[in-house]
């Protein structure tokens, strides 16, 4: 068999997995940390996209989406932990509901700004590039290597720098962290707004290969929920897993089927993780 | 009682009438606009039923309210020349949706303490699975553009008798809500909001408590949906979505969902006003979701706490007609000696070992009190006898009986009660509701959990117990408004009034006044003497254990250092060392 035919399939899972952890980043971050479930992390890639629309439907450059997409994802994850998630630390299950009302508002505010009808994007970087004798396309490529060095970074420099180390201590006892004098109220401030702008970040890298529209964020939170079930919470390791676990089975049995299978298989085997591995496969 | 139940009755016609009557008033096309709100609001209240009594948030509630709407109409349609079928077919189409929900929750439920995102990401991820369902099963449901031509309920489909349909269901729905929130079903699904460990700890089975208002808001969101088919003649894939079930927790949130009529309330204010200003103001949504925010961030009684003041005049009123007690029936293994033996068991956390080849053995009734410095294991010991810690090596038998493989709930309903070290009650439910909770654990098999007479049990032990401490017998106050003592002393009377063959109480007297510790001790020899009853107590307070203890057990590093009376206890050296940091 020609060594080249499986390059295309391989290429495009890693493709499906990086967009998939590069979606889920920004809710595991969050939820890793903090131990906040933000449901409105989905609308928040679904800021991002417009932002790329924005800027394209504009004729500004791409790169442009990435400043505004950062600084409205800022704001709006600045203010969310102020007022809705930080008097509320104790009472994880009324910050769900909140997040969920955010991503209510942030969804009918798309519609209204923009209206439901689907937006579609031409892709910033056209062309292929020839891998292994295969042309497969130079933004989807970008787009993996892009992701992998987010990630990559990110796990370094929180198990390396100074800040990290300080997070780590947040995370493991926020009432000993604050009695060393650490800034918890503000680290955690931090931690939630780099979160949002992740998944503002994730929505700019995608916007170009998917339909964007109102309700786009439902399939996002769902899909990054369901790696970081299987996957397991805090390690680079498990958001891999994760990523390529939820993202593999749904285009293998999309494939097979429909996409309705591919959604239903993927539900399943959340469930059987919820049983059998609540913490997932790489538990921390 | 009579007068109340008469009150009751009263008030149920004057709104039956009001509702029959409104459409005289509004015209007809408002009264076919709420008529379509009045079904909607039969679903809101099943949110209500979980997300205000039971604690837990369902996100895709349309799903069964779209799926009863699916069966009824193609019900409709098939049996259109043949109306008798319909008797089975409707009801049926309201059952389909209650299974289906109670089997997700039973599903979902299976592990405690992980189910609040959980269950609410789920019943997101099966509306929206259910909303392509509908989409792309085309031959069946008619696709994208729903599924047309449902003929309305046979002789009752002009608007008006559609309207009464929707009312009388709406009034029905909500006395059967009332009926569950009456009966002990609602108290415990109000007490597992918030304390589902104490909960299990009453040997009731929590997840398939969860399950069963889960399958209740199922139902209700199927009889909004089988007469919604009939009443609107279409069903599109839109009903089983995410806008749907995203619109009945706004209304459940605004209307108040801790109140019974609530959820309804919001469903119809929040409806028609939708309905009259999405066209007209495009900003409209942007402001519900503002509203719903706030109104879960300030006001979580929403619509309904505005009007309140009524409703607390009417509980005071209640609260006064005093109703008799009726008798609990007795424990039947009620005066039996319990054993409970560990044996060689092992408890490891990570590196961390809490018991080490562990093993005690109680015998006999009498006050054991188990004793030794923090980490010596003593509160993990009583974990793993209610099932709550699993040992990774070991057997824990209970009348020879190995129980080490239960869960919780099961384990307690053997014969096992348990004070907690932490007080640990249900702040916002009465007094008189908490010993009501303790009475009918073991007590009550599970359909009387649906009889609302099972709140005026009584026991000679809850007589004793309320004329020993007084404020017991006060039962409209809230645990949140009692004292630390009090507290303890209620927590207290809940293990006792299980009646349980070995009583386990972790530092009873903790923070109690030395008058309130006398009293406390009295109580636990009185129940000694009275009922036969083993009775484990952990406690660190020295003099408290020469008065108490029968026999003592001195834990260190997880296993037993000595054992004996208290006079061979506290000659032992090794006891001694332990504590007073002597010399190896």
């Amino acid at each position: 068999m020609d060594p080249a035919s499986f390059v295309a399939p391989a290429l495009n899972a890693l493709f499906g997995i990086a967009s998939l952890a590069i979606v889920a980043l920004g809710l595991a971050v969050v939820l890793g940390l903090l131990g906040v479930l933000n449901l409105a992390h989905g609308e928040l890639v679904m800021v991002g996209a417009y932002c790329a629309y924005v800027a394209q439907s504009q004729g500004w450059p791409y790169l442009a989406a990435v400043p505004l997409a950062l600084a409205l994802c800022a704001l709006l994850g600045w203010s969310v932990e102020r007022w809705l998630v930080r008097p509320l630390y104790q009472r994880p299950f009324d910050t769900l509901v909140l997040t969920w009302g955010l991503s209510l508002l942030l969804r009918k505010s798309a519609e209204a700004i923009f209206g439901l009808g689907y937006k579609s994007l031409t892709e910033p970087i056209g062309g292929t590039l020839e891998v292994l004798g295969t042309s497969y396309p130079r933004y989807r490529l970008l787009l993996i290597a892009t992701a992998a060095v987010v990630l990559g970074a990110l796990f370094a420099w929180y198990r390396r720098s100074r800040t990290g180390t300080r997070i780590q201590a947040m995370v493991g006892n926020p009432d000993l962290a604050r009695a060393l004098g650490l800034p918890v109220r503000r680290y955690a401030s931090a931690t939630f707004v780099a979160g949002t702008c992740l998944a503002g970040l994730a929505g700019v890298l995608i916007a170009p290969l998917v339909p964007v529209q109102p309700f786009m964020g439902l399939d996002y939170i769902l899909m990054s929920f369901f790696v970081l079930v299987v996957g397991g919470l805090g390690s680079l390791a498990g958001l891999s897993t994760g990523s390529a676990l939820i993202g593999g089975v749904n285009s293998a049995v999309s494939a097979l089927s429909d996409s309705t299978g591919g959604y239903l298989s993927v539900l399943v085997i959340a469930i059987l993780f919820l049983w059998l591995r609540p913490r997932g496969i790489h538990a921390r | 009682m009579r007068a109340n139940g008469a009150a009751t009755a009263l008030r149920v016609g004057a709104a039956a009438l009001a509702l029959a009557a409104l459409p005289l008033l509004v015209g007809d096309f408002w009264a076919y606009q709420l008529g379509l709100f009045y079904l909607y609001a039969i679903a809101a209240l099943g949110v209500g039923v979980c997300w205000g009594r039971a604690g837990f948030l369902p996100l895709g509630q349309g799903l069964f309210f779209g799926l009863a709407a699916y069966l009824s109409g193609l019900a409709l349609i098939a049996f259109e020349q043949r109306p008798g079928w319909l008797l089975l077919m409707l009801p049926l189409a309201v059952c389909v949706p209650g299974v289906l929900a109670f089997a997700i929750g039973v599903l979902v439920f299976r592990r405690r303490g992980e189910s609040g995102p959980y269950f609410s990401m789920i019943t997101l991820a099966l509306a929206l699975l259910a909303f392509q369902v509908a989409n792309n099963w085309e031959s069946v449901t008619g696709g994208f553009n729903g599924l047309k031509g449902i003929p309305g309920l046979p002789g009752l489909d002009s608007y008006a008798a559609a309207y009464a349909v929707a009312a009388a269901a709406l009034v029905a729905a909500a006395l059967l809500v009332a009926w569950l929130y009456r009966a002990p079903l609602g108290v415990l699904w109000a007490a597992l909001a918030q304390n589902e460990r104490r909960v299990v700890m009453f040997g009731f089975d929590s997840n398939r408590l969860k399950a069963v208002a889960f399958a209740a808001s199922g139902a209700l969101a199927g009889i909004g949906g089988a007469l919604y088919a009939p009443q609107q003649g279409l069903v599109t894939p839109q009903l089983v979505g995410f806008a749907l079930s995203a619109d009945l927790v706004i209304w459940a949130a605004v209307g108040g969902r801790g109140s019974l009529l609530g959820p309804a309330l919001g469903a119809i204010a929040i409806g028609v006003l939708s309905g009259e200003l999405r066209d007209r103001f495009p900003y409209w949504e942007i402001v519900l979701a503002i509203v719903f925010i706030a109104v879960v961030l300030f006001a979580p009684e929403g619509l309904a706490g505005a009007i309140a003041p009524l409703a607390r005049w009417r509980r005071r009123r209640q609260a006064q007609a005093d109703s008799p007690a009726i008798a609990a029936p007795p424990r039947a293994d009620a005066g039996r000696a319990a054993r409970l033996e560990l044996d060689g068991v092992d408890v490891r956390i990570g590196e961390v070992t809490i018991l080490d080849r562990l093993a005690l053995s109680f015998d006999r009734p009498a006050i054991y009190c188990v004793i030794g410095p923090n980490g010596a294991g003593k509160t993990s010991t009583f974990n793993v006898i209610t099932g709550e810690l699993a040992a990774q090596a070991g057997s824990v038998r209970f009348d020879s009986r190995a129980i080490e493989s239960l869960p919780a709930h099961r384990v307690v309903r053997l014969g096992i009660g348990r004070k907690f070290q932490i007080p640990s009650v249900f702040p916002a439910l009465s007094v008189a509701d908490h010993l009501a909770i303790a009475l009918w654990s073991a007590r009550a098999r599970p359909l009387d959990l649906l009889r609302p007479s099972l709140r005026r049990w009584s026991s000679p032990l809850l007589d004793a117990l309320r004329a020993r401490y007084p404020f017991l017998a006060d039962g409209t106050r809230a645990a949140a408004a009692l004292s630390h003592g009090e507290r303890q002393i209620l927590e207290l009377a809940m293990a006792l009034l299980g009646e349980p063959r070995l009583l386990l109480l972790d530092e009873p007297c903790a923070g109690l006044s030395p008058q309130e510790t006398a009293a406390v001790i009295d109580v636990i020899r009185w129940v000694r003497t009275q009922h036969g009853a083993t009775i484990v107590v952990i406690e660190h307070d020295m003099a408290l254990v020469r008065t108490l203890a029968d026999h003592v057990f001195v834990l260190h590093n997880g296993k037993v250092l000595a054992e004996g009376t208290v006079a061979a206890i506290q000659a032992d050296p090794a006891v001694q060392a332990i504590y007073v940091g002597a010399a190896k």
